[in-house]
């Protein structure tokens, strides 16, 4: 037991009904609450240390329970969603949510998002200076990337891109976030750098750039770089 | 200076390129110019086409005149000749160019002769030249034949020569325009041989033609004149050779004129002297009309003045108005301006004495016009045009007017004997003066006249010394007399006049308020349909005339509106309104395009492109100015409105699109939340049962896997519901047609129900010896299951009745819950698709489909469905919701019969 409290958003009782007993089955002790109102209620009262949100509630949209929420609490919060509602996740993820889950999502799926949110939030001061994931081998300190041993030739750009995914390691990035903080705030629209960016990282640093292991594509979304196993 | 400045860059000018690149796509035209009849342009013309014919360029003879001549009817020989048009028109078949086949076929290079020649009546346009210029447009290459005599500016020229007034006439623009001019010459000498040995015209006109026309001098002047066109043509290709490529050298001579014409005869004649000084300069040329603000403008002087300047625009020139009260100012202004360096104006001969009552124009104009060289045109014999007759007017107005003077007249006498008998009056001429002001301002200025006239006699008969005769005997009575005649006839004219402003000013005011209530009664109109009719009834009040309208419906010009209602347009009508629509041109009566149609058709023109069609009816004169201007404001606001109208329709349409639109996201929306959340119920609890299911309790377990029962359920219940809606939709419900018993279709339904929804009551009453119903049992089950699903989900958790009873001829089932009813306004809503009402917490429970299946279902039996709501109105929070179902019963169903 890990005694990680979750405060549960959903208005479907359904949805609430199993994910109690499994969530209580993973260690984590549940809040439920119904309603937006009941949300910011509970989060305030209870001190969660993540909240799943359902972006769909009977009584406000839940981009604004983000909204509040950020007001005064940097608690992790994954959003339940559904796949074709990517303009909300985005807004969501842009309001400051952290992860999401699409619908129907797989238990062992959202326990492991829950996990590395978690995680990261511990370590929000705490950067890493050394990630290694895949045969990649990303030293910070040093500004060194190497594959298989052997030095990864990147240009600044492609360097900021790589470590700024890498510290947000498990968990999307929005296109806009990468855009602004690479090439600055003009930028949030020029979904193109990105694309042939990520393009070129690619190549240098993936065994297969056809089928990426490491820079994962959310679709419509961001992106995802892969957590060390 | 900037001018120089681009001469030096070597760069082509942009107009002369501009000129040559919008040749592209338009058909060229060579003319074949000669100095008069006979001297071989017909022959020289087919002499090159069948080299060019040799040559494989596709060419056709759209009409040629061979006059009879042999060997230019021989050269017709292999050429392709365009079979002649039928025309019916009044009952008589003429023959003529037939216009249309030309354009349906279309060659390269088509053959017009006789550019200068009328069409016969019926045709589409009166001119040949307007034919031509269809041609053109069309891209097709057109050579025609002309001879000098029949241009436009030379008419009076020629005239002048040859003593014969040429008839037939074309602008010089099209002589201008045309894109190669060939002269084909033949010394006078030899034209008067070859006419001699009848090859010109046929054998018994020649001596006509002979002594009237084809004389050594006449041929000789015709001829320089066509030489000198030609020359001139020739010095314009060579200026625009040089323009296009910017070769420096003497352009055209910076020459350019200011022409002034006012409503006089003489105009005219300036209009044609500038026309050629212009052409033999060079040099462009602006004709301006000048009015007095001050001065009232009379219609006739008015309609002279737009001829002129119509003129002026087929001759090439441009036109402007002034209407200053000091125009001599504002014409050197406007001379400044345009960088003008002539002056053209027309001066009267003035007898002598006249200058010492003031300078005319001519010499106002001199002496302001400093660095100008004023061209003065006289006149000979100048006869001024005859001053319209203020009172042209009809014989009752005349009668009206005279009886008008006579009775005020009377009158005055009788007041001052009346008044002369009681106490002797000095200045009886007052009550006189007075009589004729009073006919002045009721009948004008001829009544005015006659007044005074009666009013003199009277007042010297009646009251001056020797009284009883026409003498007068004191001398300064006689000077008394006098001047009361004179300030009778001067205070009768203002009187008049007063009158006639007073007149004019009413019109104009009835006009604008007219124009007024038009505005009025568009803005009030919100289809372009509406705007039409309106229009068209304006139109039929102004003018008194029969108006259409006509707008393009599904790519056809149709009618659209008319005034009077039943106003039907023939095959003439339609081809002139087409070519209206089509050419953006004005079309019909009085225009160059088909006027043999009674209606004339202007096009109706927005910013956003030609509209449609206006037609007006417009019986014998020409449209007059005033009328025209009207015409015009309530065509522009037509056009305005309509566009209006438009653009408001299409906001509607929008708008709709939109909320289309978001019905379907919503929808959308919707049944995507319904079949994911099941669906991601089912998924989480089976993946926590896999991977925690050991670490938790059996409780817990067990709760899952109910879960997972209900939610599969409620998943398998909306796809069956999805299902059953596709069904309605698509219209292949085939409701089978059994006998039921509804007892057991009501049975069958409420076990169902006790499965899904085991807490709900439901109260039946089945009335016994209910008759049998014809129908889909299966249907009927649904439909009552759906209905009581409804009932266990608003029903208010109170139990639910389910009736069945006979009602008339009809078998009649209810469901009636026990819930917090439906509001009104949603009572019609809730057999519609989707259409859910919130939970008081906020979460929709259903589907929003059962209720519109059930709907779907009855009416696919025969059956009707309503909802009503309150059912129980005494029941205060809960008066419920009852569902009536109501099936005819059929023949034979009865058990009872």
């Amino acid at each position: 037991m890990n005694g990680n409290r979750i405060l549960v958003v959903d208005d479907e009782p359904q949805i609430q009904r199993f994910l109690r007993p499994a969530l209580s089955a993973a260690g984590y002790d549940v809040f439920e609450a119904a309603t937006g109102a009941e949300a910011l209620k509970a989060a305030a009262t209870t001190a969660p240390d993540l909240i799943l949100l359902d972006l769909g509630l009977p009584d406000m949209d839940g981009k604004e329970v983000i909204a509040r929420l950020r007001g005064w609490s940097h608690v992790p919060i994954i959003i339940l969603s559904a796949r074709d509602r990517e303009a909300e996740k985005i807004a969501a993820l842009d309001l400051g949510a952290d992860d999401y889950v699409e619908k129907p999502f797989g238990i062992g799926e959202l326990t492991a998002r829950i996990r590395t949110a978690l995680r990261h939030k511990k370590g929000v001061e705490v950067e890493a200076e050394r990630y290694a994931v895949d045969g990649l081998d990303i030293d910070m300190v040093r500004r060194l990337v190497t594959r298989g041993g052997e030095p990864v030739k990147l240009t600044p750009k492609e360097y900021d891109l790589l470590t700024l995914l890498a510290r947000h390691a498990g968990r999307v990035v929005t296109h806009r976030t990468l855009l602004t903080s690479v090439w600055g705030p003009a930028h949030g629209e020029d979904l193109h750098y990105l694309r042939v960016f990520i393009g070129q990282l690619r190549q240098k640093i993936e065994r297969d750039p056809a089928n990426p292991a490491i820079i994962r594509t959310e679709p419509g979304v961001g992106y995802r770089f892969a957590e060390a196993a | 200076m900037a001018s120089s400045a681009d001469r030096h860059d070597n760069r082509p000018d942009p107009d002369a390129l501009l000129a040559a690149a919008r040749q592209d796509g338009r058909g060229r035209l060579t003319i074949f110019l000669g100095a008069a009849p006979g001297v071989g342009k017909t022959y020289a013309m087919l002499t090159r086409a069948r080299k060019l014919k040799a040559d494989g360029i596709d060419i056709v003879v759209g009409l040629a005149e061979t006059h009879g001549r042999g060997e230019t009817a021989q050269l017709l020989d292999g050429l392709e000749v365009l079979p002649r048009a039928r025309l019916e028109h009044r009952g008589r078949s003429v023959e003529g160019f037939d216009l249309d086949g030309a354009l349906a076929r279309r060659p390269r290079l088509m053959i017009v002769d006789e550019l200068a020649s009328s069409n016969p009546d019926g045709a589409r346009h009166p001119k040949r030249y307007q034919d031509i210029e269809e041609l053109l447009e069309a891209g097709i290459d057109v050579w025609t034949a002309l001879n000098v005599q029949h241009l436009e500016s030379l008419s009076d020229v020629v005239a002048d020569i040859t003593g014969v007034k040429v008839r037939e006439r074309i602008p010089d623009t099209v002589l201008r325009k045309a894109d190669q001019v060939i002269l084909v010459d033949l010394p006078p000498a030899e034209l008067i041989e070859r006419l001699k040995d009848g090859r010109i015209y046929l054998a018994d006109t020649i001596q006509r033609a002979y002594e009237r026309y084809f004389r050594l001098g006449n041929l000789t002047a015709l001829r320089e004149l066509a030489l000198r066109r030609t020359a001139d043509r020739v010095d314009d290709d060579m200026v625009d050779y040089l323009k296009r490529h910017a070769i420096e050298g003497p352009w055209a001579s910076a020459e350019r004129l200011i022409v002034c014409v006012g409503p006089d005869a003489l105009s005219e004649k300036v209009v044609r002297t500038a026309s050629r000084l212009a052409s033999g300069l060079n040099a462009p040329w602006i004709v301006v009309s000048l009015e007095r603000a001050e001065r009232e403008v009379d219609d006739a002087a008015q309609a002279r003045v737009d001829s002129w300047l119509r003129l002026a625009e087929s001759l090439g020139a441009e036109t402007r108005r002034i209407i200053a009260s000091d125009f001599v100012t504002e014409l050197i202004r406007l001379a400044r301006r345009e960088h003008a360096t002539q002056i053209v104006l027309g001066a009267h001969p003035r007898p002598r004495w006249a200058s010492w009552l003031g300078t005319s124009l001519a010499d106002e104009v001199a002496a302001s016009a400093s660095g100008l060289g004023v061209h003065l045109v006289t006149g000979e014999g100048a006869e001024p045009v005859p001053r319209p007759r203020r009172m042209s007017i009809g014989l009752a107005e005349r009668a009206r007017a005279g009886a008008v003077a006579f009775a005020s007249v009377l009158a005055a006498t009788l007041i001052g004997t009346g008044i002369d008998r009681v106490i002797p009056v000095p200045n009886v001429s007052l009550l006189f003066l007075m009589a004729v002001m009073v006919a002045a301002i009721r009948a004008g200025y001829g009544a005015a006249l006659l007044a005074a006239l009666l009013s003199g006699l009277a007042y010297n008969f009646f009251f001056i010394e020797p009284l009883y005769t026409f003498t007068i005997a004191a001398p300064h009575e006689v000077f008394a007399f006098i001047v009361f005649l004179l300030a009778a006839l001067v205070a009768g004219g203002l009187a008049s006049r007063v009158r006639e402003q007073a007149r004019t000013a009413r019109a104009r005011a009835v006009a604008v308020q007219s124009l007024y209530d038009f505005a009025g009664k568009l803005s009030g109109t919100a289809k372009p349909d509406d705007v039409l009719w309106v229009a068209v009834a304006q139109l039929h009040t102004s003018f008194g005339h029969p108006a259409v309208a006509l707008m393009p419906r599904e790519g056809e010009l149709s009618l659209a509106a008319a005034w009077p209602p039943d106003a039907e347009l023939g095959v003439a009508d339609m081809t002139a309104a087409r070519w209206a629509f089509e050419h953006g041109e004005p079309a019909g009566q009085d225009t160059g395009t088909l006027p043999s149609s009674p209606y004339q058709f202007r096009p109706l023109i927005s910013p956003h492109g030609a509209l449609g069609v206006y037609g007006l009816r417009w019986g014998g004169d020409p449209i007059d100015g005033v009328s025209e201007r009207m015409l015009l404001a309530v065509m522009d606001q037509t056009a305005i409105a309509i566009d209006r109208a438009r653009l408001a329709e299409e906001a509607i349409a929008q708008g709709a699109r939109l909320q289309g639109e978001n019905l379907r996201a919503a929808l959308l929306s919707s049944i995507s939340h319904d079949l994911r959340t099941p669906l991601s119920t089912i998924t989480g609890a089976v993946t926590s049962l896999r991977q925690l299911g050991d670490r938790m309790s059996a409780a817990s377990r067990d709760d899952l896997l109910l879960t997972i029962e209900e939610e599969s359920a409620r998943l398998s219940r909306f796809v069956a519901n999805l299902l059953d809606m596709t069904r309605i939709e698509a219209g292949t419900l085939d409701a089978r047609s059994d006998w039921i018993d509804v007892g057991d279709a009501i049975r069958a339904s409420q076990e169902r129900c006790a499965r899904y929804f085991p807490r709900l009551g439901i109260v039946t009453r089945i009335d016994p010896g209910l008759p049998l119903l014809r129908g889909d049992g299966v249907l009927l089950g649904q439909v009552l299951f759906n209905l009581l699903d409804n009932a266990a989900k608003y029903g208010g958790g109170q139990p639910v009745e389910l009736y069945a009873r006979v009602e008339g001829r009809d078998l009649v089932i209810t469901v009636t819950d026990a819930g917090p009813g439906i509001p009104p306004e949603d009572l019609g809503a809730v057999f519609e698709k989707f259409f859910r009402r919130g939970n008081p917490d906020g979460r929709p429970p259903g589907t929003g489909l059962g209720l519109s299946i059930a709907k779907g279902f009855v009416e696919a039996m025969g059956g009707t469905i309503t909802a009503e709501s309150p059912a129980q109105p005494n029941r205060g929070a809960s008066p419920g919701t009852r569902m009536v179902l109501r099936f005819p019963v059929p023949e034979g169903g009865s058990i009872a019969s």
